[in-house]
């Protein structure tokens, strides 16, 4: 069955093209124009993923957030004005999926929505296969092994625990505070230097060039991301 | 605005604790009192009585010397009046107990009488140059006075470049000078405003209010001990500027209720002019500033309009041009045809889109960006430029060289990732397709370096400067831009605290170099 997405975006212009783009990559759609009627149609509807536009015309696009994350975990990827990195970080930290920032190249857009989707798919790879392949790098949880390029590397346990929680949310944004709660515990979200350290350090391990990333990129003023297709 | 809540009392320093004693208002009688015609009496009795013990041994004629001396310290004393007074009194007592026969008026000797016209005449003569020398001297301590309370007010104004302030001063050396509470009231919009005066302290009731009003619409003094209102709390001051009235001064009583005296209300005339004045002139100094601040940024607009528009016309006239194309004459045009009007599309509304950030950007710098600072790996920030930057980069060699035990800076990312995102986006449009660029940051003497390197054609000499300031366009031709970003540039690192300048390279090409100063930077923890 098609996925159903549902997009909430007061702007009819972009709401065109994201019919016409949805539709040709075999989506079915349905579109809300205000905050109020998005959270109604998010209930009534359940749809597979939610598109949801930050500046709506009746309140804050982040309200839908928080309304739709207190009673689902339907993938929700923000549609944001660039520069906004407050509000990006805001939505990501009420449960936002991801985020486009506007103006977006529609091959960007169809890729977060793919792999929100995948993520939100009933078999999480993580149980089925516990080795994970991106570039050279193999990731071996059951065995806490790392093996790039055929060698095996030694990681802190800072620093695997980092790579397998960026692994869990691979292909997504993770904030700085997610990211350091997740690993080093709810005290700590606010030493994000230390992040930013150990992030420098993973890629010196496993990026071929850690200046130039290929998987562990950077969202300036955001978070990472653990890019890879799984 | 609430001006009174919002302007904190000035300690007075001791400097102006000193000034005040010695500015201290000396309350002076204009006219004689009884007190002094009391003590005239009592210095003339006083004399009659050294008289009395020495008429035994002096002839009477040397007795009227006694007198004499009397007059004289009454009229170093007392008023002219009273030492006039005592003058004839003198006479009469010098006739009644010295001439012979004593204790009458009657004279013995016609002699007598030259005697007594020649002390009266002295006696006067003495009453009126005495007097006059007092008096001038009186008018010099109070021209003194006067003149250092005068002068204190003035440096007080001087100083001030805000009406509001100088009102505030001005009030508070009044206070100090006349010994009782001063309030000013500014207007608003042509009234006088209670939201505008300097302090709360004077009970303002309705009534109170027509009369600082009336005093402002008319210009003329009113209020208690003036004829008109004199059932008011406060004297009403007008302040009279050159071309207009600016406020209104108001004096309340002193604690006793006493009003001002007539050299006091000479010396609150004055001051109320010097206030007026100065507030005047901050007024126009005000005016002056806000219509060159008016004409400063009519002029910028008017050029950022002439830039702007060229650029953001350009790029929609090729979309709108390619999108009719597409639409109208769509099964005339070969797929390559279309492919490339598509390209172009989307192409020039990345750069339409890229404009309009660079000016938000601008414009939210110009207003006062805060920076979110905070420990970075520069590694981090050149990848993530590099990373946004991938499809401009393709087909390019880009050497990235940064030492690994590169200090972290102390920046903010977004920002100073969008610096370099700049430079590496000019270098890539200054420089030819496939040409190599290279990035390169190195530790230096308290700073940490970041170089942009490229092999184009570089810039004309004398450039240097130019190339930052905003809408300037380099030389080089082909190459399209608001001339924006450099100077977008300059403003980031500034806001660091750090500088940009831009080298000629040798052997051909540009440098851009940014230095981050070392305050802005803070040594890898080695534990981590």
């Amino acid at each position: 069955m098609k996925p159903l997405v549902l997009v909430i975006e007061d702007d009819p212009q972009i709401r065109r093209f994201l019919r016409a783009t949805l539709a040709a990559e075999d989506y079915q759609f349905h579109e809300a124009v205000t905050a109020a009627e998005g959270s109604a149609q998010a209930a009534a509807r359940q749809p597979d993923l939610v598109l949801l536009d930050l500046g709506l015309p009746d309140r804050d696009g982040l309200d839908v957030i928080r309304e739709i994350r207190s009673w689902s975990q339907m993938p929700i990827v923000v549609l944001s004005a660039r520069g906004q990195e407050k509000d990006k970080i805001a939505a990501l930290d009420l449960g936002a999926d991801d985020y486009v920032a506007k103006p977006f190249a529609v091959g960007e857009l169809l890729a977060r929505i793919r792999a929100a989707l995948r993520r939100a798919a009933p078999l999480a790879p993580d149980g089925t296969d516990p080795v994970i392949r991106f570039g050279n790098v193999e990731a071996d949880f059951e065995k806490r092994q790392i093996i790039v390029g055929g060698q095996e590397v030694h990681l802190t346990p800072n620093e695997y625990k980092l790579l397998q929680v960026l692994i869990k949310h691979a292909g997504r944004v993770v904030t700085q505070r997610q990211l350091l709660n997740e690993v080093w515990g709810p005290q700590h979200t606010e030493q994000s230097q230390y992040l930013r350290v150990y992030v420098a350090q993973l890629r010196r391990k496993l990026e071929q060039d850690p200046a130039r990333p290929r998987y562990l990129q950077t969202e300036p003023g955001v978070g990472y991301r653990l890019s890879f297709d799984r | 605005m609430e001006y009174v809540a919002s302007h904190a009392e000035p300690t007075p320093t001791d400097e102006t604790a000193v000034e005040l004693a010695e500015a201290e208002p000396q309350p002076r009688a204009v006219s004689a009192s009884w007190r002094e015609y009391a003590l005239a009496v009592a210095i003339v009795a006083l004399a009659t009585l050294v008289a009395l013990l020495l008429r035994p041994y002096l002839a009477a004629t040397n007795l009227a010397m006694v007198y004499l001396l009397g007059v004289v310290a009454v009229a170093t004393r007392c008023s002219r009046s009273a030492s006039v007074m005592a003058s004839f009194l003198s006479v009469a007592a010098f006739d009644f107990f010295c001439v012979p026969p004593y204790l009458t008026f009657q004279v013995s000797e016609y002699e007598y009488l030259i005697t007594f016209a020649g002390m009266l005449a002295v006696a006067l003569v003495i009453s009126a140059q005495t007097s006059r020398i007092r008096a001038q001297a009186a008018s010099a301590v109070d021209r003194e006075s006067r003149t250092k309370a005068l002068y204190r007010l003035s440096r007080r104004l001087a100083a001030q470049t805000r009406v509001f302030d100088a009102a505030l001063a001005a009030a508070e050396v009044a206070e100090q000078v006349f010994g009782s509470h001063v309030t000013i009231f500014l207007p608003e919009d042509g009234r006088i405003s209670f939201r505008k005066r300097t302090s709360n302290q004077l009970l303002i009731s309705t009534a109170e209010e027509e009369i600082a009003q009336a005093v402002f619409d008319h210009g003329r003094k009113a209020g208690k001990g003036m004829e008109r209102f004199p059932a008011a709390a406060a004297t009403y001051v007008p302040l009279k500027g050159v071309s207009r009235i600016v406020g209104v001064m108001a004096i309340l009583p002193g604690p006793h209720g006493e009003t001002l005296k007539a050299d006091q209300q000479h010396l609150l005339d004055l001051f109320a002019n010097q206030t007026a004045l100065a507030i005047e002139r901050t007024l126009s100094q005000n005016a002056a500033d806000d219509a060159r601040m008016q004409m400063e940024t009519e002029e910028m607009r008017s050029s950022l309009l002439s830039a702007v528009s060229h650029d953001l016309r350009t790029p929609l006239a090729s979309i709108t041009g390619a999108a009719t194309t597409l639409r109208s004459q769509s099964d005339k045009l070969p797929p390559a045809v279309r492919d490339e009007l598509l390209d172009s599309i989307s192409e020039e509304a990345l750069r339409l889109s890229r404009l309009v950030g660079n000016l938000l950007d601008m414009t939210r710098l110009e207003s006062g960006v805060e920076l979110r600072v905070d420990l970075y790996p520069l590694e981090e920030i050149v990848g993530a430029a590099l990373q946004r930057l991938e499809p401009q980069l393709a087909g390019r060699e880009t050497s990235v060289s940064l030492p690994e035990d590169l200090p972290l800076v102390k920046v903010d990312d977004v920002l100073l990732g969008q610096v370099l995102g700049n430079l590496i986006e000019n270098a890539t449009k200054y420089s030819p397709p496939g040409s190599a660029i290279e990035i390169a940051a190195e530790a230096v003497a308290g700073a940490v370096q970041l170089e942009v390197r490229d092999r184009g054609p570089g810039f004309a000499a004398g450039e240097e400067k130019r190339l930052f300031e905003k809408f300037y366009r380099g030389k080089s031709e082909g190459v399209r831009g608001a001339g924006l970003g450099l100077a977008i540039c300059r403003a980031i690192v500034v806001a660091h605290r750090g500088s940009i300048e831009a080298l000629h390279r040798p052997g051909g090409g540009a440098i851009f170099r940014i230095r981050l100063p070392l305050d802005a930077l803070m040594k890898v923890d080695a534990r981590l």
